[in-house]
């Protein structure tokens, strides 16, 4: 049974007048076990999607490690979960289970294992890319088993997507909610900022795939993960007391994912967000309540922040305030706080930087490049200062400054820019 | 009131194993008892020599059992309504509605024995804990010649040790040693005083015992606390007090009087000739020259009676009410703006007056609404 804990991080002393609350809340699940395993939270059936672009620009040599990848994913996925396979082009077709109607998911054995097998075996790249028609493709196949309640997708593509932006958002909110989507863009023909929509939307993961090579293990490792996921659905969830205001909500560990804005009600002081499937594994959560200011002495709950499985609050950490005007205890900001805040600070320099970058802006990409190199080496991510100096130049890190460089391989500018949101935890 | 070891003397639990102090309150378990003296004897004593006329039996002398026709309010249940917004408490200690942090039952608490008697003890602002303590009783009917009220208030010192246990325990004690009728003595006034004096003295014995039976014995600071009482039978204001709680009367649209008289340097020093705001505000204002406590140099209460024919208010208060309005018609003020006779709405409102004010100490308001005479 999988048990969830939440510990808070948080310098609750604010000084005369002061209103803001700052806090990082870790939540960590432990003893999830295996996705659909008996007993495990949400017990509902679990299904798997693998989304494979098989559209002309693929060519031969990207064609077959994707089938690779493909045959990795699938001798991941554990007996008795339900499946399905979709080849993507200008449409959809769904390659494995093949049927015209009712249950579109097959139950793996090793029989369906082989035939799913053959199937991508087959695959042949031509056509175009409508990234919109494959997730809705996907939400169908989802719904035609009705028991499968933890729905997850590995979507692979090497293009831009052919249909209108707007085509391509319809079809990303009605998948949101409703399955979770990791997204791999393989080779530099792919436009990251797409790919990272349909991954934020739908709680997954987006990365490039630089080379052929690193295909198989890109998509073992996804599956192995998703397999991994014990619990089908967690929900953080907020409350805030009456008159206060929920400034943000931020996951950000293992990557900066803003949730503010997906609050649904849960009632009038408490919001939800939604958080996906959960395997044994810890997130972090910075969470921002303004209060209205109270006088010196007076403390009080700034927030509780709690996981919820369905109906039942699995943990809850509290958020506190106390007014002081001691300024000792005032004028400290908590280190994962401040550490979390820079790491924000990092993905949202490296992503406008980069479009800065893209835009012929080359002024406001060093600058705000620099800022990412300083910010990189302060908060000591250095995962961030390899891939940064990929693409720049650094002549005083402390300082942040920076020269763009001449000649950039695109996979790096990509892969800086995908991985930007992947942050670093605090040394304790 | 006899303790057995196995229950709490301060609120009743039954105590388990061999701990020395209660799981529920902290009070110091195995207190020792009442001293030669307490209550159950006195009583006893004066029954025998002079039956009371409120004791209806006629004869015999008056069991505790049977006299205590109405019992002190049972400690809340549950737990209480958020003190800020009246919102709905979590189990994590925090208001569902407002967030402000529940104050522990012990901080602040509530007491309404009846319609026409309630009280409030609450911990201030400024202070970490609630060393002021209350205990209530009365008579369902606060109109006849039959009602009787007690109202005990004590205020534990802050700088010493376990005095919030301590100051529960006793205002309990004291509260268990007057809920039976005072002795009326020979009936004559001079009489009925020295009765009531021995009677209100036995209930600070109770207290006080209580008080030295709060800390450890090897406590550097043990606790010590004050003590007032006031016991309405009938027409009659029996009231007595040690230290600087106060007991006023203040009668509808009259003129308030303060009856008890603070032992504090204050008191001496206004009786010197300072006046009266110059001496409360001074640096040793609120020095006591008289407690309850282990290192007490005598708790001799000062007893007094009054008879009530109008309608008002009896009033028992700690200091950290009347720091912010001493004088009785600075009181009266604050009854007046309230514009309520439910005993209960009074205290709270006179509760939030003080915490208004500042809430510089622990707050204690019992009140007992005085109806107009029946007619005879």
């Amino acid at each position: 049974m999988a048990e969830f804990a939440a510990t808070v991080y948080q310098n609750e002393f604010l000084p005369d007048g002061g209103t803001d609350v700052n806090a990082i809340v870790t939540v960590t699940c432990s003893g999830a076990g295996t996705a659909g395993a008996a007993g495990a939270v949400g017990s509902g059936a679990v299904g798997e999607i693998i989304i494979v672009d098989t559209s002309g620009s693929m060519g031969h040599e990207t064609m077959e490690s994707a089938k690779e990848g493909a045959q990795a994913a699938l001798a991941e996925i554990l007996d008795g979960t339900r499946f399905a396979i979709i080849a993507g082009t200008e449409t959809a077709t769904l390659a494995f289970p093949p049927v015209q109607a009712g249950p579109a998911l097959a139950v793996m054995d090793a029989s369906t294992r082989e035939q799913a097998a053959g199937a991508i075996a087959g695959f042949r790249a031509a056509g175009g890319t409508a990234i919109g028609s494959w997730l809705d493709l996907a939400g169908t196949v989802f719904a035609s088993v009705p028991e499968v309640t933890q729905r997850h997708a590995i979507l692979l593509t090497d293009g831009e997507n052919g249909e209108q932006p707007a085509v391509l958002d319809a079809a990303i909110t009605r998948a949101t909610g409703y399955f979770q989507c990791d997204c791999r863009g393989a080779g530099t023909d792919w436009k990251v900022e797409e790919l990272r929509r349909v991954a934020t939307a739908l709680l997954g993961s987006v990365d490039i795939i630089g080379s052929p090579d690193e295909m198989r293990e890109q998509f073992r490792a996804m599956m192995q993960t998703a397999m991994a996921r014990g619990v089908a659905d967690a929900q953080l969830r907020v409350w805030s007391p009456q008159g206060a205001q929920v400034l943000f909500v931020r996951q950000v560990a293992p990557t900066v994912e803003d949730l503010t804005d997906r609050r649904v009600e849960v009632n009038a002081l408490t919001g939800g967000y939604p958080t996906g499937a959960w395997g044994d594994e810890s997130r972090d959560y910075h969470v921002a309540v303004r209060l209205p200011a109270k006088a010196v002495g007076q403390e009080q709950l700034a927030a509780r922040v709690q996981v919820a499985l369905g109906d039942d609050v699995a943990a809850q950490g509290l958020v506190k305030a106390t007014w002081s005007n001691d300024s000792e205890l005032t004028a400290k900001i908590d280190k994962q706080v401040a550490h979390y805040t820079g790491q924000t600070e990092l993905a949202s320099m490296i992503q406008e930087g980069l479009a800065a970058k893209a835009a012929g802006d080359d002024a406001t990409a060093t600058t705000k490049l620099g800022r990412a190199v300083q910010l990189a080496a302060e908060t000591g991510n250095e995962e961030a200062t390899t891939r940064l100096k990929k693409v720049v130049d650094v002549d005083d890190e402390k300082e942040g400054t920076v020269r763009l460089k001449k000649a950039v391989d695109k996979a790096d500018e990509m892969a800086l820019d995908t991985a930007s949101t992947k942050t670093t935890r605090i040394k304790k | 009131m006899n303790v057995t070891s196995l229950t709490c003397p301060s609120c009743g639990t039954p105590a388990e194993g061999d701990s020395n102090f209660c799981e529920e309150c902290g009070a110091a378990l195995g207190a020792s008892p009442p001293p030669d003296g307490a209550p159950r004897v006195l009583v006893t004593e004066a029954a025998a020599d002079e039956p009371s006329p409120i004791d209806d039996l006629g004869s015999g002398p008056i069991s505790r059992a049977t006299s205590q026709t109405y019992a002190p309010a049972p400690p809340a249940a549950g737990i209480p309504a958020c003190a800020s917004c009246g919102g709905e408490v979590g189990p994590d200690g925090y208001c569902e509605q407002c967030g402000v942090k529940a104050l522990s039952p012990r901080d602040h608490f509530r007491e309404q024995p009846a319609p026409w008697v309630a009280g409030v003890c609450d911990k201030g602002i400024r202070h970490s804990r609630n060393e002021d303590a209350m205990a209530l009783s009365a008579s369902p009917d606060g109109s006849g010649a039959a009602r009787r009220a007690v109202l005990v208030v004590l205020d534990g010192v802050s700088n010493t040790d376990d005095s919030q246990v301590g100051s529960l325990a006793g205002a309990r004690a004291a509260l268990g040693a007057l809920v039976v009728p005072l002795p009326v003595g020979m009936g004559t006034p001079e009489g009925r005083l020295a009765a009531a004096t021995r009677a209100m003295s036995a209930a600070v014995d109770a207290a006080n015992a209580q008080v030295e039976s709060a800390a450890p014995a090897d406590a550097a600071n043990p606790a010590s606390a004050t003590f007032c009482a006031a016991v309405l039978e009938g027409d009659t204001l029996t009231y007595a007090n040690v230290g600087d709680s106060r007991i006023y009367w203040l009668p509808d649209g009259g003129e308030g009087v303060q009856l008890s008289v603070d032992d504090s340097a204050a008191q001496d020093q206004i009786e010197a000739g300072v006046p009266r705001l110059e001496a409360e505000t001074s640096a040793q204002a609120h020095a006591i020259t008289k407690w309850l406590g282990r290192d007490s140099q005598g708790h001799e209460p000062r007893v007094g009676q009054m008879s009530i024919t109008e309608p008002g208010w009896v009033l028992v208060c700690s200091d950290g009410l009347w720091n912010y309005a001493s004088e009785p018609a600075a009181l009266a003020q604050q009854v007046a703006a309230a514009a309520t006779t439910d005993p209960a709405a009074l205290a709270l409102a006179l509760t939030d007056f003080a915490n208004a004010s500042g809430g510089q100490d622990n707050i204690t308001v019992a009140l007992a609404r005085v109806s107009p005479a029946p007619a005879p």
